[in-house]
């Protein structure tokens, strides 16, 4: 029950019913006597049973919003959080390493050449900006996922889990990596 | 009765004043009243809705039994709990000294090289399994699932077989990435 609207009901009716009441000596009392009783409420109610209640609910249930979404939080921990970026990164390099021993293993029935010698020749005829940058590709998320793997398992023993150090080593993370993927792409 | 006073009697109270006040205007005036109620109604209800923001609609969903019953609890399991967890950290851990040995020694045996492929191809086997418990909720893409989970495991199985090759016939994983990135 609201403090405030105490009695604000009672009253109402008793300006309603009985318009030179005590109550409404400091009204006016023209205005009093057009006083309704009822409160407008632009709502529609309806009886139904009770199955339809049920399936009524079930079906609002069905529409439930995702949530929580995920504009709901800082950009820089959700689009740059190193927790996704992890799994990306995993996610890119396994992929890789799969199609090629998946393809591989199937190359001698297709009469591809995909063994390490000639990838190796394949790859020495490329220009060397290319080169570097297919190197970094690779090496980027290979140095991301490693350094990112290790504070992981440092967060499995519960330690850099304070919120500071999270972000700290969030963006440590993506610093060693970038430095690491460039060096390992252009300069080795 | 100070109550009376208070703003939310005040305010139909002095409506109703003027309205008789008035006379001539107050049948004009009874739609803008409904029509501010109305409006007033449509901006309240904004702060009740959550406004639909979609980057991916959500999957299909079925409500299984009533709509109040509880969520049923998964048999407790070790092997798909703490020792499945505890495997994979340990499974990491060990591939941080296997990966750092290579970079260190210039390449690997042949029998370092096939643990290194074996635990990289586990590790990768069990990372695509999270993703796929994460992305493909088996209760509401029941058959997706199974697909995915299935088709993960033939993959895996394809590459081993690839990787096994690789590891006979070529020069092993390790000294194939030194050729390459040093060609």
């Amino acid at each position: 029950m609201i403090a405030q609207r105490v009695g604000v009901s009672a009253a109402r009716r008793i300006v309603a019913g009985n318009p030179s009441g005590f109550f409404t000596q400091h009204l006016p009392k023209l205005a009093a006597s057009r006083l309704s009783t009822t409160q407008i409420r632009p709502v529609g109610t309806s009886k139904i049973t009770a199955e339809d209640a049920h399936s009524l609910l079930a079906q609002q249930r069905l529409n439930r919003p995702v949530a929580p979404h995920l504009t709901a939080y800082r950009y820089d921990q959700t689009w740059f959080g190193a927790s996704i970026w992890n799994r990306f990164t995993g996610g890119a390099l396994s992929g890789a390493f799969y199609a090629y021993f998946a393809v591989y293993l199937v190359s001698p029935l297709l009469g591809w050449h995909v063994e390490s010698a000639s990838l190796a020749a394949s790859f020495a005829a490329l220009p060397a900006v290319a080169k570097g940058g297919i190197k970094f590709l690779v090496a980027w998320p290979f140095a991301f996922h490693c350094v990112n793997g290790v504070r992981h398992l440092s967060y499995d023993l519960a330690f850099g889990f304070a919120k500071k150090q999270i972000v700290k080593w969030g963006w440590a993370v993506w610093g060693t990596s970038l430095v690491l993927g460039l060096y390992a792409g252009f300069a080795l | 009765m100070a109550s009376i006073m208070r703003p939310a009697v005040l305010r139909p109270t002095a409506m109703a004043a003027r309205m008789v006040k008035t006379p001539a205007i107050r049948s004009a005036f009874r739609p803008a009243i409904q029509k501010e109620v109305m409006s007033n109604a449509i901006r309240a209800s904004a702060f009740h809705t959550t406004s639909k923001r979609d980057i991916l609609p959500p999957p299909p969903q079925v409500i299984q039994g009533g709509v109040n019953d509880p969520v049923p609890i998964p048999d407790p399991s070790p092997s798909h709990g703490s020792y499945h967890w505890t495997f994979e950290r340990l499974l990491a851990g060990s591939l941080v000294p296997l990966t750092l040995t290579p970079f260190a020694a210039g390449s690997l045996n042949p029998t370092l090289d096939a643990v290194l492929c074996a635990a990289i191809l586990v590790h990768s086997h069990l990372g695509f399994q999270t993703i796929i418990v994460d992305y493909v909720p088996a209760k509401r893409f029941p058959t997706a699932r199974k697909i995915s989970t299935w088709g993960l495991n033939l993959a895996t199985a394809l590459v081993g077989l690839g990787l096994y090759e690789f590891e006979t016939n070529d020069v092993g994983v390790t000294e194939a990435i030194r050729r390459v990135w040093t060609a």
